[in-house]
């Protein structure tokens, strides 16, 4: 079985250079740094692959830890787009007092119309105001019994989608102070509450990833330490050798690494089924609103960034561990 | 190559392992220490790889002053020595070649060289033919032997040696102690920590005695009757 040529003891290396210091062969550091961390990568998946279900335990608590603060940016991301498809579709209407006439209805909202933030005006004649009333279940027979037209000229002012909203508060209170206006009905603030709500959501979603980002580098760094420990002979045998402490850690840094990356790369594909389950519902969401609203799909690049700064953070939870459990071992 | 002047060392909670020894060992010599246990033989060998430090005095290995070398030096010294322990410290979950081959990955020798090293010495020990067994199959003796072939791959200036037979029967202990004394005869200075006074007889090397830390004889090969 034994196949490797037998070396003459004349030309055995242990007797041709006794003892020589230094020197002993050519220093190669890069070719032998680049080899050690081919090694380590492959010797800390071989690992990890060789306790199946424990891996694939603490990966599955860090993808769900990843996967949550993605899918509550998801959804807030589309509630947003929402509120703006609603928001594009609201008008402020103003009420003008009874007795205006249409001449008057008509310059002002001929005024309306040359300021900037409008984007159309249309007059409703109270004729019109009746008729729609009318269609409304309930009304028609109760209109009858009335002899004059009650209803005051409405204007619908349309304002610019990318109008501000300062700009919109403006125009609301501007018209208000119109002489023969009566009331203003803006929807406005109700858009303001949900882009209020939307902030806190925003605020909070990056509050659950960095607590959550931190709970990922606590696993990692768990789980680290209890492999470290478990190899505390292997560990003290290696530096009794002469590994550096660089050597020793570079093993534990590349599983850091590993559980990151593939942790990454299942909170993603969590992700993507959030995406699929909520695709029907939104789809049919949009049918009763606008007609044309689908979900937003996280883009392609956050998707791609997740495994990767998930590998950054398993190799900076297995660093902190390492160093602090090496200086304990040395 | 060792020198050793005036050197004490006490222990945390006030045990003095050495006091004030002063000795040297010449490159390529071989020299025994021995005692009764506690004696501070295994505190001596740990000094010089600086698993401890000294309280007192100063030790120099090949010129150097072990004082001077700091914690991020440890490794670059320790790779120039060549330690053997009585519990022979192998990871069990490598092959006899992983072991054997570890010094010479951490000093960063190209694969190639390092299987022909890997190979000459376990030729030297003879278990060229376990190479790719796991250590956990063979017999105590030879796992001290994997332990020795680990020891001198990277051809170290000072092989230590602690018990090495602690573990062996006679016959094996033999063995093993004259496979150190072929190392110091192709010029490595041997350096072995043993309680063994029958074995160390009969090696007739120089032979340095400690009692309660302190050098009580040293022996001259030449008169070790």
């Amino acid at each position: 079985m034994n196949t490797q040529p037998e070396i003459p003891l004349n030309e055995s290396p242990l007797l041709s250079e006794p003892h020589s210091r230094g020197g002993r062969h050519r220093p190669r550091p890069v070719a032998s740094w680049r080899e050690h961390h081919g090694w380590s990568a492959a010797a800390s998946l071989r690992r990890l692959m060789s306790r199946p279900v424990g891996t694939l335990l603490t990966v599955a608590v860090m993808a769900i830890a990843l996967a949550l603060p993605l899918t509550f940016y998801l959804l807030l991301g589309n509630v947003q787009k929402m509120g703006e498809a609603m928001g594009q579709n609201q008008t402020i209407s103003v009420f003008l007092q009874p007795g205006q006439s249409a001449a008057s209805a008509h310059l002002m909202a001929k005024q309306l119309r040359e300021r900037p933030e409008v984007s159309a005006v249309a007059v409703k004649t109270p004729e019109q105001g009746m008729d729609e009333l009318a269609k409304m279940q309930g009304f028609s027979g109760a209109l009858h019994t009335l002899d004059s037209n009650p209803l005051p000229y409405v204007l619908e002012v349309q304002p610019k989608a990318d109008a501000s909203a300062d700009s919109v508060d403006r125009l609301v209170s501007d018209m208000h102070g119109l002489s023969g206006v009566d009331q203003v009905q803006d929807a406005g603030t109700w858009r303001q509450r949900l882009e209020a709500l939307l902030g806190v959501g925003q605020r909070a979603v990056l509050i659950l990833a960095a607590l959550l980002a931190l709970a990922v580098l606590l696993v990692v760094g768990n789980t680290v330490r209890v492999d470290i420990a478990s190899r505390s002979e292997e560990i003290g045998v290696l530096m009794l050798v002469g590994a550096s402490r660089a050597f020793v850690r570079r093993p534990y840094l590349y599983a850091g690494i590993w559980y990151g990356l593939f942790s990454g790369v299942l909170a993603a594909g969590f992700a993507v089924l959030v995406e699929l389950a909520l695709a029907d519902p939104v789809a049919r969401l949009g049918q009763v609103y606008a007609g044309k609203l689908h979900i937003d799909v996280l883009p392609l690049w956050l998707l791609g960034a997740v495994p990767v700064a998930a590998a950054v953070l398993g190799w900076l939870g297995a660093r902190l561990v390492s160093a602090w459990q090496l200086r304990k071992a040395a | 190559m060792i020198r050793f002047d005036q050197v004490s060392k006490r222990y945390e909670g006030g045990h003095e392992a050495l006091s004030q020894l002063s000795f040297e060992v010449g490159a390529g010599e071989m020299a025994f220490v021995t005692g009764h246990s506690g004696a501070g033989k295994s505190t001596l060998l740990k000094l010089l790889g600086l698993i401890e430090r000294p309280s007192h005095g100063v030790i120099t290995l090949d010129g150097q002053n072990l004082a001077k070398v700091g914690r991020a030096g440890i490794p670059k010294l320790r790779r120039r020595l060549g330690m053997v322990f009585q519990d022979h410290r192998l990871l069990m979950d490598r092959t006899v070649f992983a072991n054997v081959e570890l010094p010479l990955m951490i000093g960063g020798m190209a694969p190639v060289e390092r299987a022909r090293r890997v190979r000459a010495a376990l030729e030297k020990v003879g278990l060229l033919a376990y190479e790719r067994q796991l250590p956990a199959t063979l017999s105590a003796g030879e796992q001290q032997r994997v332990g020795i072939a680990r020891a001198i791959v990277a051809k170290p200036m000072l092989l230590i040696a602690d018990e090495p037979t602690g573990n062996l029967d006679p016959s094996l202990a033999v063995e093993i102690m004259d496979l150190f004394a072929e190392f110091q005869a192709i010029g490595t200075t041997v350096l072995i920590a043993s309680h063994d006074l029958p074995l160390i007889k009969r090696m007739r090397k120089r032979v340095v005695v400690l009692d309660h830390g302190r050098l009580v004889a040293d022996v001259a090969a030449q008169e070790v009757l």
